[in-house]
């Protein structure tokens, strides 16, 4: 069932991305082979295999040690995804301690973390990570809203 | 000439006396690099940062982060949209960024988005053949091109349209020869055309002189020219002609800079102008460049800018003639 | 002779307790750096320049230095590979195969021994081959030119088939997905922009850092949610630390071949560690006996990668140190800091520095010396790693992760293209996609397309030139043996079975 369906949807991103490669074309060039041929050649192939896997679903042979899934799962694994996406967006608005400390606070919890070492290790991670990339691996990060505080 | 030298290395000696410091040091100094570490714009970044330290004008290196993302490109709309005010943030071009944006692959914004800083040198394109070649000269090689365009394979270290096949076109326009008809190889990298060129799978490489110059030294390559106005300065690369002296009218520097986001106050960006300005007139700078092979280039403020859109002009005209934009 | 006495001094230098010092930080840096996704020897290297520079370091000091430091890092990014399942870097890839699944069996322990005792072979043999072959190696470099790339892509991707074992349509499709990701971005060829979809964070392609976390270590924090959601823990390392005699008797064999594989292979620009360490793999894989059990803790699924790409990480300094060409990222910066110290590297470098080469090259060994004298008895210590309760371990894991992302280009768009890599990865490994061929396969496939299109180039377009070269044979018959070594092994034991009709 989710083979043929993954099936349906890689066939469908082949040909959209087919019709997007067909355009692509140099103004000016001096090989045989251009710029679209090599892409062409791999969706093809792709192309093929998605239908081999619409016609023919292997069985899915999950690794004994990862339990099957369920609602409640699927349920955290969108959240967590969720969470990722706001982290993402907060990490240069807020700056990076601030976006972490909030971040770090909710992975701990949906992680199965209390509330007060949630927030302990947020604090901690974000700030500490915070001295040690920028500070001592000289990685810049962004400081957001804590820029003002900055000498 | 000497007097305002040593009254530059004086001024850059004692920052502290000097109108300089009258205007604020910008705080958390930054130049982004827009590519990856080892590259042409981290020398740009890491020449500054040694200088202005050594120089005393800052008191803390600047930091130096990359951005790569398609010569510059993504460095430079992150800079116009996102970081439009950050007086302390510096970001390195060369002329292929100009070039790239002149053939609008810089997306929206175009030349006058950001405000143009400082030109602090300049390095050159070239022609180079391996030391067995039997081409001696430009003539040589454009001879044998005309014979027979098939034969002569040339490398170099960029796309269509990136400076290297720039020099490449107009040498061959000079010449007579319809750029189309060459035979041309894009290589990635100074580095791999190099390999490629002592290997022997291309005959001629059309790169930047300073990629080279240790080469050169050791007897493995040949330039048949460089792209400068005169004869460069220095030992190895005094005795190269250029291509103006054999009769090809085609000059072709690559300069190396920094510009500021377009909302950064005039204060800022008259301290840094001032900075530069110190910089570029003091002998320890000089050797810094010389160090990293970059030839004299000293350029700030205004008449950066005016050199910047002029060349951007120049480029987009370029790129018009040979068809590379409509 | 000369060599030796070169290397002799080289070693004087070296071994000052003041150099020794040295080293042991730069392993030690290395090592912790190495150890954090997404930062690798790069940021390692870079970090320490300036450093070495303002501390006013002699330069062989600083050479030692970045050497501890290079080594160390790619040593780091092992234990990520093994204890997490995130590779930091593209020549970890091939780690993870083996040495997690070695973790998840609580051997974590003996994995990162054997990890580390496999490094040490690996680089002291391409140390060994750096000295002894030093100056004919620069012409091997340059002989390989874009045909003789293309033909040694085929090769590896022909290995790369090996891996399929009992699912040779998912392997295809990931593979070729990961071919198809390598074509984003600008093209080298033609300058044309391609599937960047207008987003200039596309502009040179995907990142493989971004490429790399997304498919791991987003996939893993999610399945690591779903083992918080049962109640699993880690499974944690017991036992002894080290391996045993008979385990590392057993790998020995595996060990030279990998090395010599990981030297030759190392010294090209460009293709070095991963294509190494893949080659590797998939050679030993197709030698060892039926019985094998590569993929789900073999330790010659793990001694091969590891000792194939420490030679190869001492093997790329050949290239740097006689061309002036770096191999790799890592050499690149190195180049710049070597530049940093007037030292110029080129064809020139043996004749009018050799103290420095020497110097370097010694060095190497120290290093090397060190990180296992080093990293051993720590071993003990990087399996608390596992300890770690998950409502700590992954937001750390999480947010480390977007560091090294958000380092690459310093925007955020890299961090939303990990997240949606990071779904689409966990969706693949839900349904038993083997992830580590989508990223052998985007290494590669940028290397096999735009080689290709140089060589046809060059000949303009006949394809003569991909049979024109003595390499290019040896090349190709080597393809040809790994074709037909599993059709023969088949046949033969077809034969044999027919020959003893009457099971036992």
């Amino acid at each position: 069932m989710y083979q043929r369906l993954f099936g349906l949807v890689l066939l469908l991103a082949c040909a959209g991305l087919g019709i997007v490669a067909w355009g692509y074309h140099a103004p000016f060039s001096y090989e045989p082979v251009g710029p679209r041929a090599y892409p062409l050649l791999l969706l093809v192939l792709m192309g093929l295999g998605a239908i081999y896997l619409l016609a023919k679903p292997a069985s899915a042979t999950a690794h004994a040690d990862e339990p099957p899934m369920d609602r409640h799962v699927l349920r955290k694994v969108i959240g967590c995804v969720v969470i990722l996406m706001v982290y993402a967006a907060l990490f240069e608005r807020l700056g990076f301690i601030a976006a972490s400390i909030l971040f770090g606070v909710a992975m701990a919890r949906l992680y199965g973390g209390t509330w007060l070492a949630s927030a302990a290790s947020g604090l901690m991670l974000a700030v500490g990570l915070y001295l040690l990339f920028d500070k001592a691996l000289d990685v810049p990060l962004p400081l957001g809203i804590l820029s003002a505080l900055e000498n | 000439m000497k007097p305002i030298i040593l009254l530059a290395a004086l001024a850059a000696c004692l920052p502290l006396a000097g109108p300089a410091a009258a205007a604020d040091e910008p705080r958390r100094p930054e130049c982004i690099a827009p590519a990856a570490p080892g590259g042409g714009f981290d020398l740009t970044c890491k020449l500054a940062q040694s200088a202005l330290v050594q120089s005393k004008l800052l008191k803390a290196p600047m930091r130096v982060t990359y951005m790569p993302g398609g010569v510059g490109a993504v460095a430079y709309n992150a800079v116009v949209a996102q970081r439009p005010s950050e007086a302390g943030t510096i970001t390195a071009f060369s002329s292929g960024s100009l070039l790239n944006l002149a053939q609008g692959k810089f997306g929206r914004f175009d030349e006058s988005a950001v405000k143009w800083l400082a030109g602090i040198g300049t390095s050159y394109g070239a022609i180079a053949v391996r030391a067995d070649s039997p081409y001696q000269n430009l003539d040589d090689l454009v001879a044998a091109i005309k014979a027979d365009p098939g034969k002569v394979v040339i490398g170099s270290g960029g796309t269509v349209g990136s400076q290297d096949w720039m020099q490449t076109a107009l040498i061959a326009r000079a010449a007579g020869i319809d750029p189309r008809t060459l035979r041309y190889v894009a290589m990635e990298g100074g580095g791999e055309l190099a390999t490629a060129l002592l290997g022997g799978h291309i005959q001629v490489a059309s790169s930047d002189i300073a990629d080279s110059v240790p080469h050169i030294e050791s007897g493995d390559m040949r330039i048949l020219a460089v792209f400068s106005e005169e004869r460069l300065p220095g030992e190895t690369v005094a005795s190269i002609p250029t291509a103006k002296e054999q009769g090809y009218d085609v000059i072709w520097p690559v300069i190396r800079g920094f510009y500021v986001g377009p909302k950064v106050s005039d204060d800022a960006y008259a301290w840094w102008k001032n900075a530069f300005d110190q910089l570029l007139a003091s002998d320890d700078f000089a050797k810094l460049r010389e160090q990293r092979e970059l030839y004299p280039f000293a350029m700030t403020g205004d008449e950066l800018d005016a050199y910047v859109k002029q060349q951007v002009t120049r480029y987009k005209q370029l790129a018009q003639e040979f068809g590379l934009i409509q | 002779m000369e060599t030796l006495s070169y290397l002799g001094q080289g070693f004087g230098v070296a071994l000052s307790p003041y150099n020794l010092f040295t080293a042991l930080c730069g392993t030690l840096i290395g090592t912790v750096v190495g150890l954090l996704p997404g930062l690798g020897p790069i940021n390692g290297v870079a970090l320490l320049i300036p450093i070495a520079f303002a501390l006013g370091l002699p330069p062989e000091s600083a050479l030692i230095l970045l050497a501890a430091v290079y080594l160390g890092c790619e040593y780091g990014g092992r234990i990520s590979s093994i204890l997490l399942n995130i590779p930091g870097e593209a020549s970890a890839v091939m780690t993870t195969l083996d040495g997690y699944p070695l973790a998840r069996q609580g051997k974590g322990g003996i994995a990162l021994s054997i990890s580390a005792w496999s490094s040490f072979v690996g680089g002291l043999m391409a140390t060994c081959g750096v000295v002894i072959f030093a100056p004919l190696l620069a012409k091997w470099a340059v002989a390989f030119g874009p045909a003789e790339y293309f033909v040694l892509m085929v090769f590896a991707i022909v290995c790369l088939a090996g891996m399929a074992g009992n699912k040779p349509m998912k392997t295809a499709i990931a593979a070729c997905i990961g071919l198809f990701l390598s074509c984003v971005g600008i093209d080298s060829n033609s300058g044309v922009y391609r599937f960047t979809f207008g987003s200039l964070g596309l502009a040179d392609g995907i990142q493989f850092v971004v490429l790399v976390l997304g498919l791991f270590s987003v996939s893993e924090i999610l399945v690591l949610l779903e083992r918080t959601h049962h109640g699993q823990k880690a499974i944690e390392a017991k036992g002894r630390m080290l391996f045993s005699l008979k385990e590392g008797a057993s790998v020995l064999a595996t060990n030279l071949r990998s090395g010599a594989v990981g030297f030759v292979l190392g010294i090209l620009p460009g293709a070095g560690a991963t294509l190494a360490s893949a080659v590797a793999y998939m050679s030993e894989k197709r030698l060892a006996h039926k019985d094998n059990k590569f993929g789900d803790g073999d330790l010659r699924g793990l001694a091969a990668p590891e000792t194939a790409n420490s030679a190869s990480a001492c093997g790329s300094m050949v290239p740097m140190l006689t061309l002036g060409v770096p191999g790799s990222g890592t050499t690149a910066v190195m180049l710049g800091a070597l530049t940093l110290y007037n030292i110029t590297p080129g064809p020139l470098l043996f004749q009018n520095q050799p103290e420095i080469v020497w110097g370097l090259i010694a060095s190497l060994f120290v290093a090397n010396l060190m990180l296992i004298l080093m990293n051993v008895p720590m071993i003990k210590i990087f399996t608390k790693i596992l300890a770690v309760p998950y409502w700590a371990l992954v937001p750390a894991i999480a947010i480390i992760t977007s560091i090294g992302v958000y380092a690459v280009h310093a925007t955020t768009f890299d961090l939303f293209l990990m997240i949606a890599i990071g779904i689409v990865g966990y969706i693949l490994r839900k349904m038993d996609f083997p992830l580590s061929a989508i990223l052998l396969g985007f290494i590669l496939g940028g290397l096999m397309e735009q080689n290709l299109r140089r060589a046809l180039s060059i000949s303009n377009g006949e394809l003569g030139i991909l049979f024109a070269s003595p390499i290019t044979w040896g090349v190709w018959t080597l393809i040809a043996a790994m074709i037909a070594l599993p059709i023969w092994r088949a046949w033969r034991a077809r034969r044999q079975r027919l020959a003893q009709p009457v099971s036992v």
